[in-house]
């Protein structure tokens, strides 16, 4: 069942695996997915994390909910699954290795 | 931190008869740099502990020629009522991005395949681009260093250096149970790449003026992917791993991570002669550029290292260490602990 919305923007903050880096949004929009916030929150203005691999292919970013400690599929909608004030931990699927 | 650019740097290209191939703006990541020039003073004293103030990227003009032509640049890091703090890097930081250029331009025919090129950087002004409206409004309120009080001396006593020890890296101490747990982890899947966490402490001793970093256990990577060439670290590797360091609640933090270079298998698959493999730069000290990427999704801070465990065919399981040094990451030594120790 969706969440009763009462504002088109909610703060969250997002942290990077290690919490080294800790960033808080002040609106992110409801209607939006939560694969286009992950975008936003990796570019180089905002938490600048490595947006590709060493080879150039895009890195796949998951976003993990405390709260509920399960990763958030990109799709849902951010009204859906998100609370203000949720916090939420971008872990990439990514390689080391010889190349 | 907050990274100004109120220049645009490019590199201008020749080819061996000094023909000019072409100028590119460059595109680099400078994170590295000035979180290495911040920590650099945070070690010092000169730089407040917490994420604050904000880093200009500045061209070092070249003595003869002039501007637009840079000797290098400078990471400045501006701080409220106190002096800027600054750290100069030479025009070799921009050596990599001239090479893909290089590679770009014989693509394009510009340049023969193994025909000498030079560059030279240069730098502009840049035009102040105006905010997008509607944007996400965000702020970073990254914690401070997880530095605690402690005696660089005491650590130093009951340690044995390995590697090349450089005076100007930030001394690691690395508890011999965790390089043994290593070792046992790379042994029992021998021939495949195997990676874990690596958790510690940040300790400061004021009087020495230094930070440096002990590394008390590692978390095997679970839900990784491994093969002889490659270990994928997945989400859920990572989960796995914020649960156990929780667990513990021993005041550690991520400090980097650790995994295996089958060396061995490599060279099996390669057919290389055991003379080779002894002289072969993939058996000791090798990062590539992939266990850089994960140094800098997971690991971003200058402060973190990695080990990896080289397996080879012709000696010992062996380990190297590595890290930021001066905004690239570079084979480091680091110091073995023998014992228990509290920081004191």
């Amino acid at each position: 069942m969706a969440k009763v919305e009462s504002t088109a923007e909610i703060p969250l903050e997002f942290s990077d695996v290690s919490g080294q880096k800790v960033f808080n949004v002040k609106n992110a929009p409801v209607a939006n997915t939560v694969g286009e916030l992950i975008a936003e929150m990796i570019s180089v203005s905002n938490m600048n994390l490595p947006r590709n691999d060493s080879n150039g292919a895009p890195l796949t970013y998951q976003a993990r909910l405390e709260r509920e400690g399960r990763h958030l599929n990109a799709s849902e909608r951010i009204g859906d699954v998100l609370e203000a004030g949720d916090h939420l931990t971008l872990a990439p699927n990514i390689d080391a290795g010889m190349r | 931190m907050q990274l100004n650019f109120p220049y645009r740097f490019a590199v201008a290209m020749f080819g061996e008869d000094g023909t000019e191939l072409g100028t590119v703006l460059v595109k680099r990541d400078w994170e590295p740099v000035a979180d290495w020039t911040r920590f650099y003073y945070q070690r010092r004293g000169a730089l407040p502990l917490a994420e604050s103030g904000s880093a200009s990227i500045l061209p070092l003009w070249e003595h003869t020629l002039g501007k637009p032509y840079c000797r290098g640049y400078r990471v400045q890091i501006e701080q409220p009522d106190r002096r800027p703090v600054a750290s100069d890097f030479p025009n070799t930081h921009f050596r990599d991005f001239a090479s893909s250029v290089a590679s770009l331009y014989v693509e394009q025919k510009k340049l023969r395949a193994g025909e000498y090129y030079s560059y030279m950087v240069v730098a502009h002004p840049a035009r102040t681009e105006a905010l997008k409206p509607g944007g996400l409004s965000v702020v970073n309120t990254s914690p401070s260093l997880p530095v605690r009080d402690g005696s660089l001396a005491t650590f130093m006593a009951k340690a044995t250096p390995s590697g090349v020890i450089d005076s100007d890296d930030m001394p690691v101490f690395v508890h011999n149970h965790v390089l043994d747990e290593t070792a046992t982890l790379t042994q029992r899947h021998r021939g495949t790449e195997v990676g874990a966490i690596l958790i510690g402490k940040l300790w400061r001793d004021e009087a020495v003026g230094e930070i440096f970093a002990e590394i008390t256990a590692q978390i095997p990577a679970e839900h990784t992917l491994g093969t002889s060439v490659k270990l994928t670290f997945t989400a859920e590797t990572w989960a796995a791993a914020d649960a156990a360091l929780r667990l513990r609640n021993r005041g550690e933090s991520p400090v980097g991570f650790a995994h295996s270079h089958p060396v061995f298998s490599w060279c099996k698959g390669k057919a290389c002669t055991p003379e080779a493999q002894k002289v072969c730069h993939l058996a000791k000290d090798f990062f590539s550029a992939d266990d850089e990427a994960v140094m800098r999704a997971a690991f971003p801070r200058a402060y973190s290292v990695a080990i990896v465990a080289n397996d080879t065919a012709f000696t010992d399981l062996t380990f190297s260490m590595f890290g930021n040094r001066e905004g690239l990451t570079q084979a480091r030594g680091f110091y073995v602990l023998e014992g228990e120790t509290n920081g004191a």
